[in-house]
């Protein structure tokens, strides 16, 4: 028999409601080195991201006269997993998702603006729980705004899905691995774009208009908690340099 | 990372060394101050992550069952991994990071296990659970995060407050079977009833980097920058040093080389006796967590 991914009383396997996002939390300005950094936890998946830039392009003939060249790296701990597996950079996963996460980045940030420069994203997964792609792009937009780098808005990005006849926000690796789909979106919120949508598995199309509903919900929700821990963090700065006094 | 320091910059920093004051206010044989964190990855047996200034690590310890060699059957073996995220610098990009990670693990190896598994960190033995048949492997994967120089110093603090922290479950053999038998085992689900690791004996490395005419501990990626060698040595809490491994390129004075061994001696007390208690610190703030 098949997982009951939802109970009698209509709860998840972790206790959550259907359309209940996982605990979020952020921190800004992790890594002293970087030009700006930040982790993001959603539920147990824990994402680290560091941005480098912009700065003089390392291989000239890549240099791009009229906009900003984005590079992005994924990779994942050794330890991030429950079972250890040594895993090698660059393999066929990690460089797709670096280039997925490097797309719906590029979309936002202002590129023209910095043009014959190179901006470094590099994302790794601490823990990996479901959803790491989405994980990945929240923290890679903080680090972004750390490092006030120009972006249009800033990109959120969530998972959805659909199991036993409901549709499911933001699933954990249980329900990534339940066999029903997994549609993750990256939004920008403000401007209300998809910079990024993926899907596998097989849904009716009225029943995938309902879960991208969904996961769009979700992103939004995200974009608003992110928000808020920019600002959060700008209070502090400003606190620290004595612009403002609380 | 390449540290880009004007002609003025760097004669400021060996200058100021030569005179025995660094740039950051410390004498030549002072450590940074760090702090200790433990069992902070759930899914690994135990866990630690240490920050020495903008150094930032984490070690994980993961002990899995398996068979021991046939060359060595009464002992478990030990693998120790370190990875440089390329967060810590953009030069750890692709394969940009493996020479150092390599090197990294290498040494660490060669201070705590030795090249034959017989050194003075881990009891091997004391890893076997039936002899020839059965014993557990340990995986010890470090992670650097962000890296401010003496990323060795900081790993071995790691590994052995990861150590601290790994809790290996009971595992009861429930049918002592015949030599060529597979045997019979249970591996307890109590989470209370695991047997810990006595850390005492794993050494600490101190790194002395030469700048100049002169050697420092503890050095910052700035002080890396302008390092002509360095010696890492590992001293465990009796005194013993349990290893050495010369890095860099420049050739050193055999004279000066036993000036530095005293000096790690030296050092390594004070180093211990601070590891002890951050070590200490970290359990007692996890236990109030529970």
């Amino acid at each position: 028999m098949a997982l009951e991914f939802i109970s009698p009383e209509g709860l998840r396997l972790d206790g959550r409601r259907p359309a209940e996002i996982r605990q979020l939390r952020a921190n800004l300005g992790v890594i002293d080195k970087a030009d700006g950094s930040a982790t993001f936890e959603m539920g147990n998946t824990k994402v680290i991201a560091a941005v480098y830039g912009p700065h003089e392009v390392q291989n000239r003939s890549q240099q791009l006269l009229d906009q900003a060249l984005v590079k992005c790296e994924y990779s994942m701990a050794n330890f991030s997993t429950g079972d250890r597996r040594r895993k090698q950079k660059g393999d066929r996963r990690s460089v797709e998702i670096s280039l997925v996460i490097r797309q719906s980045m590029e979309a936002a940030i202002m590129t023209h603006l910095l043009p014959r420069t190179q901006i470094d994203i590099f994302v790794h997964v601490l823990q990996a729980d479901g959803g790491t792609r989405s994980a990945c792009i929240n923290a890679a937009s903080l680090a972004l705004a750390d490092a006030g780098i120009p972006m249009r808005d800033i990109v959120a990005s969530c998972a959805s899905g659909y199991l036993n006849n409901t549709p499911l926000l933001d699933l954990n690796y249980l329900e990534d691995s339940g066999g029903g789909p997994d549609v993750t979106i990256a939004l920008l919120p403000k401007l209300d774009k998809i910079t990024l949508l993926q899907m596998d598995a097989k849904l009716p199309l009225e029943m995938f208009e309902k879960v991208f509903e969904l996961g769009n919900k979700g992103c939004v929700a995200i974009a608003n908690y992110m928000r808020n821990v920019l600002l959060e963090n700008t209070k502090d700065l400003a606190f620290a340099r004595g612009v403002v006094k609380v | 990372m390449v540290v880009g320091l004007s002609a003025a910059e760097r004669r400021y920093l060996t200058d100021g060394i030569a005179q025995g004051l660094r740039n950051d206010g410390r004498g030549l044989y002072d450590f940074r101050a760090f702090s200790v964190e433990l069992a902070i990855i759930p899914q690994a047996n135990g866990s630690a992550r240490v920050r020495l200034g903008a150094t930032d690590v984490i070690t994980s310890v993961k002990a899995e069952l398996g068979r021991p060699q046939a060359s060595r059957p009464s002992q478990g073996r030990v693998e120790i991994n370190i990875e440089c995220s390329s967060t810590a610098a953009p030069q750890f990009e692709g394969r940009g990071g493996e020479d150092l990670s390599l090197e990294l693990s290498r040494a660490l190896y060669r201070s705590l296990l030795c090249n034959n598994g017989t050194g003075p960190a881990i009891d091997l033995s004391a890893l076997t659970v039936i002899e020839g048949k059965l014993c557990w492997n340990l995986f010890i994967d470090g992670l650097v995060l962000s890296s401010d120089g003496n990323l060795l110093d900081v790993l071995a603090i790691a590994v052995k407050a990861a150590l601290s922290n790994t809790g290996i479950p009971k595992v009861e053999v429930t049918s002592a079977a015949a030599a060529e038998q597979e045997a019979d085992f249970e591996i307890s689900d109590n989470p209370d009833d695991f047997s810990g690791f006595d850390v005492s004996h794993v050494p600490v490395i101190i790194t002395l980097t030469k700048v100049g005419r002169t050697y420092i501990v503890d050095a910052t990626e700035e002080e890396e920058s302008q390092m002509s060698s360095a010696i890492s040595i590992a001293v465990n809490s009796a005194g013993h040093v349990c290893g050495i491994t010369k890095r860099g390129g420049a050739g050193l004075d055999p004279s000066v080389l036993l000036d530095m061994i005293s000096v790690a001696k030296e050092v390594s007390k004070s180093l211990l006796s601070t590891v002890d208690a951050e070590i200490m610190a970290a359990e007692s703030r996890g236990d109030d967590q529970m």
